[in-house]
């Protein structure tokens, strides 16, 4: 199981055969219907219904808080759920189903008094390798990421970025079938941002399944084939992120100018800056008539360009009233957390 | 049914301790110790020997006076003394240095103290007088018995063993009692060694927030069994490591040892004694471990998490107290009282199953309910490890738990 993988580790620039499933493209590799989750009084998700589909790489957004790491527990059978479905390749997962899931949980660690490849190779036995399997491969990977000379010390020698390797390691050992990477590159600096985006990408050519928590926007603009946008414990938006672009965000509409820009029943602004706007078109108007207003009330523009919204504009737009502080003129790439 | 990956974990577990210098070091730190202290007393044992012999032998030039008339003149002529005419002049001559020793027999031996008067050889050599005193007695009294075997039963020297009988057997006494007992003392060596481990081992996946990638390859009951059956099989390591000097020790140093010659041939094993004191063993480890585990998922840090293992310890030992009431009277109301609450009912229930006091039905009942809340008590432990685990900063309420487990 682990050959295709030591076999792309070793040659990680080289095209990997994606793995044969021998189930229709039709049926969805995870399946969420009409799941509900309640602690006690408090409702954390009322309503959440989506699918993943085999090969895709699919991006889990949402506000901090909104439920993701519990609909994940619960997609994983850490927690209960109160009512719905979840299942991973049609049956609620079991522990059994272990050796076809990486999961790296927004929570990490190992143990952290014992030896790396001790780890790794105990994880890999877990995952259904064999003894001598595991600590093969953890002994590759570790050369890989420039820790083979760190094999037999404690992992609490190691610095965090180095442990983080590790467990990433643990991670993919096992050639998943899904991946379910909860705030993947949370913590990690940017050579080991690389070097994960290179591995995610060697899953998915692969033929791995990648579920991804991020509040990182251009990684999911980057990766992210489907998305689905969660708030107030139900969908907000559910699709392509081009499908939710045009879903949620209509034309973005962004300028250099100078003056004042008039209100408008045909537009809202969500940025302004000195000599920099972005306006978002409400309604079906044509780009032209919102630069004839513009105009008309003695703007005078520079630079006139209409698109669609980027993630993270509607991020902001979403989620915006949850987080008062944030203006639309602080906002950056990163959301969130 | 064969649970997934728990070799794995047993192996992981068992294996990781032994590899830990910690363990080993605290581990042989009890068998040094207890080669320390034998080796001590062997080397005490045998200067003692060998000074009383060496008293025994010492002649000791001394004068004496005999109000009870049973010295014999020939005999203490023999140990090489004299009689003295006046005991005031014979004291003074101790005094002065004239004479080594003076002992003074009064006239009732076995009601009054012989006094021995001598010069002050230091604590250790002083005793040569009252050892020589002794001697000349004895000596004299054998003389006039005239008979070394009525000597012996006159000193009794000789053995009796007790038959006795309990509901038309022979039952055990001493002999009977010790085979069940071994059962609490492994219970005793089981909750100190390893129940602070216990505790730390379920803390570890959380303080080192492994729990989710775990979960995820196996559920948290295999876990659990697996840590607790890995820490069993490292208690019988550590058990064998501790044994081993105190066998040691009664196989070549029983006499300097002053150890009693137990012949085990002659041990009484009753077999419903043995399966009741297991029994009591396994439900009683069943439910201590499933409280430290639990107790490991609700606190965050170790730290804490002692505080419980501080109660759980005093639990344990709290029996001991009303140990002479177990003994003479198992019916007394805080003996009752101890055998039926679950946390002390192990070890009070194991002591009386092995003096035989333990009734059928009362050992039925308290294997039963020990068993059962061990059980719930596990169920409760997995419960609160799969939610509490994964709160990881948090002290997580029972609410909280039942909460996420209801959904």
């Amino acid at each position: 199981m682990a050959s295709s993988l030591l076999s792309s580790l070793d040659k990680p620039d080289q095209q990997v055969v994606p793995r044969k499933d021998p189930r229709q493209d039709s049926e969805p590799l995870v399946h969420i219907s009409n799941f509900r989750m309640d602690f006690g009084r408090t409702t954390v998700i009322r309503d959440l219904s989506f699918d993943i589909n085999r090969g895709e790489t699919f991006g889990f957004l949402g506000s901090n808080g909104s439920g993701k790491t519990t609909t994940i527990r619960a997609l994983l059978g850490i927690y209960q759920p109160t009512a719905g479905l979840l299942h991973i390749n049609g049956k609620p997962f079991s522990p059994e189903d272990g050796g076809t899931l990486g999961y790296l949980p927004e929570e990490r660690g190992l143990y952290k008094k014992e030896s790396v490849i001790d780890v790794m190779t105990y994880f890999g036995r877990l995952k259904g390798l064999s003894r001598s399997a595991a600590h093969a491969w953890s002994l590759q990977y570790l050369e890989r990421v420039a820790l083979g000379d760190k094999a037999k010390l404690r992992l609490d020698k190691l610095s965090g970025g180095q442990q983080q390797k590790v467990q990433l390691g643990v991670t993919i050992m096992n050639d998943p079938e899904l991946l379910i990477l909860d705030e993947p590159t949370k913590g990690f600096d940017p050579v080991n941002r690389k070097l994960l985006m290179d591995i995610i990408e060697d899953q998915k050519r692969a033929g791995a399944t990648v579920l991804m928590v991020t509040h990182q926007m251009e990684e999911v603009e980057r990766l992210c084939d489907r998305i689905v946008l969660l708030k107030n414990g139900t969908v907000e938006a559910y699709g392509t992120v081009e499908d939710v672009q045009e879903q949620y965000g209509g034309t973005v509409v962004r300028i250099r100018y100078t003056g004042d820009i008039p209100e408008s029943p045909h537009f809202t602004v969500t940025l302004r800056e000195s000599s920099y706007a972005e306006l978002t078109v409400t309604g079906p108007i044509d780009e032209a008539v919102i630069l004839r207003e513009l105009m008309d009330a003695g703007v005078t523009v520079r630079e006139f360009t209409a698109g669609r919204p980027s993630l993270d504009d509607i991020f902001v737009a979403v989620y915006g009233d949850q987080n008062p502080g944030a203006t639309a003129g602080e906002r950056t790439g990163t959301a969130g957390e | 049914m064969a649970r997934h990956n728990l070799g794995t974990v047993v192996s992981f577990e068992v294996t990781r301790t032994l590899k830990k210098k910690q363990f080993w070091l605290t581990t042989l730190l009890v068998p040094v110790v207890i080669g320390i202290v034998i080796a001590l007393i062997v080397l005490s044992n045998t200067a003692t020997d060998s000074k009383v012999d060496s008293q025994k032998d010492a002649t000791l030039r001394f004068t004496y006076s005999d109000a009870s008339g049973y010295i014999d003149p020939a005999i203490a002529t023999a140990f090489g003394g004299t009689l003295a005419t006046d005991p005031d002049q014979a004291i003074a001559d101790v005094k002065s240095g004239q004479s080594a020793a003076y002992f003074s027999y009064p006239a009732q031996p076995t009601k009054e103290a012989t006094t021995a008067y001598g010069a002050d050889l230091g604590i250790f050599d002083n005793g040569k007088y009252s050892s020589v005193a002794t001697q000349l007695m004895v000596a004299s009294a054998q003389e006039k018995i005239g008979d070394p075997t009525l000597t012996g039963l006159a000193r009794g020297s000789f053995q009796v063993d007790a038959v006795t009988y309990k509901d038309g057997a022979v039952s055990g006494g001493i002999l009977g009692a010790i085979a069940p007992l071994l059962f609490l003392l492994i219970f005793y060596v089981v909750i100190v060694m390893l129940g602070n481990q216990m505790l730390t081992s379920t803390l570890e996946e959380k303080e080192n927030r492994v729990t989710e990638m775990i979960l995820t390859t196996l559920n948290p009951t295999t876990l659990i069994m697996g840590k607790i059956i890995s820490l069993f099989i490292i208690g019988i390591v550590q058990m064998l490591v501790f044994i081993l000097p105190v066998l040691f020790g009664y196989l070549f140093f029983r006499t300097s040892l002053s150890l009693p010659d137990v012949d085990f041939s002659q041990l009484i094993v009753n077999p419903g004694q043995m399966v009741v004191g297991a029994l009591l063993l396994i439900g009683g480890f069943t439910l201590f471990m499933g409280t430290l585990v639990a107790a490991g998922a609700i606190m965050p840090t170790a730290k804490e998490a002692s505080q419980v293992f501080g109660i759980v310890m005093a639990l344990v030992f709290v029996p001991l107290y009303a140990v002479s009431l177990v003994v003479s009277d198992p019916h007394a109301l805080i003996v009752q009282l101890f055998t039926f609450f679950p946390y002390s009912a192990p070890v009070t229930a194991m002591l009386r199953n092995g003096l035989g006091s333990l009734s059928p039905l009362e050992s039925g009942i308290v294997i039963a309910e020990l068993f059962i809340l061990g059980g719930i008590v596990l169920r409760l432990a997995v419960q609160l490890f799969r939610y509490g685990s994964v709160e990881y900063t948090k002290r997580v309420s029972l609410r909280t738990v039942f909460a996420r487990s209801r959904g």
